[in-house]
């Protein structure tokens, strides 16, 4: 399986990048970790006649921490974020996330901006990104932009970087510790092997005031298009093992689930309850 | 259709040199193996997925079925031609040898490379955590269990050695 | 004198070359001036071929050559498939298809280019005109009037039906208190070797003769087909195999493609490979599994079985690469297993469907154990009754062997009794009992999967005869000493795995009196092995073995005679060779006499005149050994599974396995075919799966849909061996590496069907995939 011939360009600057993506125009590709683009590669299922590898772009490799924010640079491999002080303080969720992505060597390459701008419905950091409320800054000839990730997922495999645009970093709130406030995170998929895409995942947040246990942040992915929010669906309660049974089949209950010829929707929809019940038992058992 | 259309790379491979002319698509797996004649690293599937064409690029392994040969100019490579630097059998090897980790051998080169630098991360693992690591490797004669059995033994190894040191 | 060889787990020879990447398969092989094949296949599932054109494709840069069926039809005889069987219908292949596609990947043209990039380019190019046709994707309703033919030249999609009765089945259905009726489908499954297959064919026109350097289990058959087909003479063809990177069964037919590039070389006089991709492994090189199977019982109060019933129909795909009832016949033979069933009627069809063509693969008979195990599960819920005393009164002791099956199989030293009983006190049922109890009532649906195996191997010729088709089972060795007192050997079979390097060294090693370091074995090559029928059905250490060791020790009796000579005395009685040395026994002890087997060769080599009387110059055995018509194995294959019940997800957290594997040479070796043999088992039950959709497209053309478990899924596995020697070939072995499958199909099957008993429902097919469970579980938890 060889792939159809592509002229090849490695730009060391952002700038040098967006130049060749406005060269290029619709038969440029760009190329980061390789380990999604690749495989379509090899097997023709995409045909770009030019790829702009980004691989050299140093200043997207870059972690730091910038106005209550973590900037996490595109460029970032998946093991980093496993394994990094600040994404494991800042964004424990999306290091956890992280480490199941793949396989160790899947995760040596693969990237975050890849993984986001590839948008797969059914990959863990795009439900990160919206449940952790990150905003993806996108640099294009005339500067950046920060778009939420509400709307930057537009649909599979589509999201709303335009063909001239590239993803530079992504944008994390830091958690707020306050004194009278826990917070704790749950993350679970299920997927038929370790590695695999998974068919759901559930990503919450769930935080504990004065003894009562809100969710101000339930992801769910595998189910659509793009991955979706539905805290709404889980009223604040005592966190008890009832009210997770109950929150769990709430969320399942309201989920909007895509029929799909190879995996029913009800079964679907029964993962997610199980998936959503235990990734509430998780949160709630990290909360501090 | 264009002639075909070739580019110089200079791949640095298992500590040497190699200066090759390769279109940009060329796999690097099928780079090693006909423009370096080294045809230790294997082809199982080219999407990634049995990790059997999985070498080292800066000591991090990597498929080298999802990368093309002129993406790799200034990175060092090590493919298992180049993973034992004296002669010798390394821990690893040597350990899958005495519990027959092994059979046909396909995806014996992709294991130890992928091994080699994991168990360098984390020297004590656990039998869950050995078969996680190992489950990007597929292996269709083994059943996985002397493998299992070969890496937990070459961790204690170089874990004894570390400590000797 | 050291202890023996055999029986010794010797580290494998092998496995050098294999850790430093100097193996040498397929690929590696460089071939100066090689040219590169690439099929383009059919996308659709049925077809009829209108017009291939080919200009373009032929114009395209590297581009030596385009060939489609007509032209394979000039260069190569088409293949008959016509055994004499009673109920099989003869069918014929051309090489590359003509008339019409029959399955979705379907070779339909041939493009050889100067590398597999731009072939692959120049394929796009091709463009074949098909008028498309029905295709029947199910084996139930390719067999309703009025269907689609598969093979136009058939009446109909039936393509082999065989009925056999034994006894007087109908009037104990007739007269039994209970009849229990039940189900097994299995899936379509592929060999998946983590080397798909290749081949690089080298005519030499000077010299006439073809050089086919392939990764294939049985060289000669392999050599005679091809010669055949290319309408050569047999000497003008080697067969060369290198390293194989698996085969499982895989790797034995001559596949069209293979033929097509010898072919090409021939025409071309040039050497032409070719490298099939993963895509092309899995939707075009060969399929297998796909049956289903009803058993009806009839049955005593207390389960004793009283006559059995089976009917199979097997999916065979498209083509017949191998007589389509060749697997599914051995279900019926063998379903019995270690149950006393003298009333039994079988009724076994094949049908053609618009699928890749069917083949055996590691364990063709697999589901076997699992029909047998479950039947009498089946007998026992009906009853109420405990299946493992259902399975008690229903086995075979050891004083029932030699036990002639309904079938005609004979049963002579297997041990399942002891295997079983063995098995359930040290797995602790009671403790397991509890454990299961206290889980169940916190929600935890744990199950303890049983299955009895009784593994049918190696295949002798009176096998095939009495089952009236063509076929031979002999497998041939020799054994050489050469002038140095090195030491060669060789048999027909050839490696993908097993260590034969290793085993085989140590055969020779103590059947001649040398160290196994000292022995070299050599195979693969036509030229220089012996014609032997390769290695299949879990033949190699029984006949390979049992060859090798009447080759060697024929060896030591003329190296001895020579001894014998050389010191003067009138036999060879007191003499042995222990590790290349000639004792001598004197007062009980043995002691050396100073000569060694280099001395030995010496004098045969190269002062023949000092051999005895008669006796031919050199050091060098062959024979030709045929074993019996079937040679059993026995094991119990015990598993503990965890059904997640709100998710279908299925865990294996222990597996046990007592076998009883005859004499083996290496434990180390062994223990490794049995790992092997069972995750393949336990991959096939819970992950594996070839899925067509109704229009014929194969869904499963990548390593992310067509899934093998990996080392989270297969779990540890525990070995106890209880091995007892078969009295009937010169080294006691029995084959064994099948029968894992057998284990593993059967006990995952029932240990789920164990936890799942609280909800009173049955899994009966594979794959057990979560949203099947969830299917059996929806409404009852």
């Amino acid at each position: 399986m060889k792939p159809a011939r592509f002229s090849y360009e490695a730009p060391t600057t952002v700038a040098g990048a967006l130049a060749a993506l406005a060269a290029r125009g619709d038969e440029a590709k760009i190329i980061a970790g390789g380990q999604s683009l690749a495989p379509m590669l090899n097997m023709r299922l995409a045909q770009p006649g030019h790829l702009i590898d980004i691989n050299g772009l140093a200043e997207l490799e870059a972690i730091r921490v910038e106005a209550n924010h973590l900037v996490i640079g595109a460029l970032t491999r998946h093991a980093e974020l496993t394994r990094h002080g600040l994404v494991k303080e800042c964004a424990p969720m999306l290091a956890h996330a992280a480490s199941t992505i793949g396989h160790y060597a899947i995760r040596q390459r693969g990237t975050i901006g890849g993984s986001l701008a590839h948008a797969d419905p059914a990959a863990q950091l795009p439900m990160v990104a919206l449940a952790l409320d990150a905003s993806m800054e996108i640099a294009c000839a005339e500067g950046r932009r920060l778009v939420p990730a509400a709307e930057f997922f537009v649909s599979i495999f589509t999201t709303a970087l335009q063909p001239d645009e590239l993803l530079t970093a992504v944008h994390i709130p830091l958690p707020v510790s306050h004194k009278d406030r826990r917070e704790g995170w749950g993350f679970r998929l299920f997927a038929r092997r370790a590695g695999d895409f998974a068919l759901v995942l559930v990503a919450c947040r769930l935080v504990e005031t004065g003894g009562r246990i809100a969710c101000p942040r339930l992801a769910i992915g595998g189910i659509g298009p793009t991955p979706v929010r539905a805290e709404d669906a889980v009223t604040p309660g005592t966190g008890d093992s009832k009210w997770i049974a109950c929150a769990a089949g709430g969320v399942a209950a309201a989920a909007g689930i895509e029929e799909n010829e190879r995996i029913s929707g009800e079964f679907r929809r029964e993962l997610l309850a199980a998936c959503t019940k235990d990734a509430l038992g998780d949160a709630m058992e990290r909360l501090r | 259709m264009s002639e075909v259309q070739t580019v110089p790379v200079t791949l640095r491979v298992n500590g040497e040199e190699k200066r090759i002319l390769v279109e940009p698509r060329k796999l690097l797996s099928d780079t090693l193996r006909e423009d370096c004649h080294l045809t230790g690293t294997h082809v199982g599937c080219e999407h990634g997925v049995c990790g059997a064409c999985t070498v080292l690029v800066d000591g991090r392994p990597m498929r080298s079925c999802l990368l093309y040969a002129v993406q790799m100019a200034g990175r060092a490579i090590t493919t298992i031609e180049g993973v034992s630097s004296d002669g010798q059998l390394t821990p690893v090897q040597q350990a899958l040898h005495e519990a027959h980790g092994l059979q046909c051998g396909f995806c014996t080169p992709g294991i130890v490379l992928t091994m080699e630098a994991w168990l360098a991360e984390n020297p004590a693992p656990s039998e869950a955590e050995i078969r996680d690591a190992l489950s990007g490797n597929l292996c269709r004669c083994t059943g996985y269990h002397n493998i299992v059995v070969a890496i937990a033994e070459a961790a204690a190894r170089l874990r004894q050695a570390k400590a000797g040191e | 004198m050291s202890k023996p060889a055999i029986g010794q787990s010797l580290p494998r020879k092998e496995d050098h070359r294999f850790l430093t990447g100097q193996g040498r398969y397929l690929d590696d092989i460089v071939v100066p001036g090689a040219l590169h094949a690439h099929f383009v296949r059919s996308p659709h599932a049925h077809a009829r071929i209108l017009a291939i054109h080919t200009e373009a494709a032929a114009r395209a840069p590297g581009v030596v050559r385009v060939v489609t069926g007509r032209d394979l039809a000039q260069w190569t005889t088409s293949l008959r498939m016509a055994p004499p069987i009673q109920g099989l219908h003869p069918v014929e292949m051309t090489t590359l298809p003509i008339d019409k596609v029959r399955f979705i990947g379907d070779p339909v043209a041939c493009i050889v280019a100067t590398d597999r990039y731009l072939a692959e380019d120049a394929a796009e190019l091709i463009a074949v005109e098909y008028e498309e046709l029905a295709a029947v994707t199910d084996m139930t309703r390719a067999l309703a009037p009025g269907v689609a033919l598969v093979d136009e030249l058939l009446a109909s999609n039936l393509i082999s039906h065989q009925t056999f009765s034994a006894g007087d089945p109908a009037r104990r259905f007739a007269e039994a208190p209970v009849v229990v009726e039940a189900e097994f489908h299995q899936h379509r499954q592929t060999h998946a070797p983590i080397e798909t297959r290749g081949c690089c064919a080298q005519w030499d026109e000077g010299r006439r003769h073809l050089t086919m350097h392939v990764g294939n289990q049985v060289p000669h058959p392999y050599r005679t087909q091809l010669a055949r087909r290319l309408r050569l003479s047999e000497s003008q063809v080697t067969v060369v195999s290198p390293d194989i990177g698996g085969g499982f069964g895989q790797k034995i037919a001559l596949y069209r493609e293979e033929l097509t590039v010898a072919a090409l070389s021939r025409a071309l006089k040039r050497p032409v490979r070719w490298r099939e991709d993963r895509n092309e492994n899995l939707l075009a090189s060969c399929h297998a599994r796909e049956d289903s199977v009803r058993t009806r019982a009839a049955v005593d109060t207390e389960g004793r079985i009283l006559a059995l019933e089976l009917k199979i129909i097997e999916d065979f795909g498209a083509y017949c690469f191998y007589p389509a009832n060749y697997v599914a016949r051995v279900v019926a033979l063998i379903v019995s297993g270690p149950y006393r069933i003298s009333n039994y009627a079988s009724d076994v069809k094949s049908v053609l469907t618009n699928k890749c063509g069917y083949g055996p693969m590691r364990a063709p008979m697999g589901m076997v154990s699992w029909v047998m195990e479950g039947t009498i599960e089946a007998i026992a819920r009906r009853l109420g009754r405990d299946a493992i005393e259902v399975r008690r009164i229903n086995m075979l002791s050891r004083s029932e062997l030699p036990y002639r099956m309904a079938t005609g199989e004979v049963l002579e030293d297997i041990t399942v009794r002891e295997t079983f009983e063995t098995a359930l006190e040290a797995f602790d049922i009671a403790r397991f009992r509890e454990r299961q109890r206290a889980d169940r009532e916190r929600g935890i649906h744990r199950g303890l999967g049983i299955c009895n195996v009784v593994e049918s191997t190696t295949y002798g010729s009176a096998f095939f005869k009495a089952a009236g088709i063509p076929g031979s089972g002999y497998e041939a060795a020799w054994v050489k000493v050469e002038p140095s007192g090195a030491v060669n050997a060789s048999t027909g079979l050839m490696a993908s795995g097993q260590g034969y390097e290793t085993t085989f060294a140590q055969v020779v090693a103590d059947a001649l009196g040398v160290a196994p370091e000292d022995v070299r074995l050599t195979i693969g090559n036509t030229d220089t092995a012996p014609y032997g029928m390769g290695s299949r059905g879990a033949r190699g250490g029984t006949a390979g073995g049992g060859a090798l060791m009447l080759a060697g020790q024929a060896l030591r009796e003329k190296v001895l005679s020579i001894a014998a000579a050389l010191l003067g005395l009138n036999s060879s009685g007191e003499l042995r060779l222990a590790r290349g040395q000639v004792e001598r026994r004197l007062g009980g002890e043995w002691t050396g006499t100073g000569l060694s087997l280099a001395d030995i060769a010496q004098v045969a080599y190269l002062d023949p005149l000092r051999l005895p009387s008669g006796m031919e110059p050199g050091l060098e055995a062959h024979k030709a050994y045929d074993p019996p018509p079937m040679t059993y194995s026995n094991s119990t294959h015990l598993c503990e599974a965890v059904v997640h019940t709100a998710t279908g997800r299925i865990t294996l957290e222990r597996y046990l396995v007592v076998e009883d594997c005859g004499t083996v040479y290496n434990p180390m070796i062994v223990a490794g075919q049995q790992h092997g043999a069972i995750a393949m088992g336990i991959s096939g039950v819970l992950l594996e799966e070839i899925v067509y959709d109704g229009s014929g497209q194969n869904r499963s053309g990548s390593f992310a849909d067509y899934m093998l478990a990996t080392a989270v899924e297969i779990p540890s596995i525990e070995i106890i061996s209880q091995h007892t020697p078969n009295r009937r070939n010169p080294t006691g072995s029995k084959g064994m590496s099948e029968g894992g499958v057998m284990g593993a199909i059967g006990s995952v099957m029932s240990a789920v069907n164990d936890a799942l008993s609280p909800f009173g429902v049955v899994a009966d097919r594979q794959p057990l995939a979560p949203d099947y469970i969830r299917s059996l579980l929806r409404g009852k938890a």
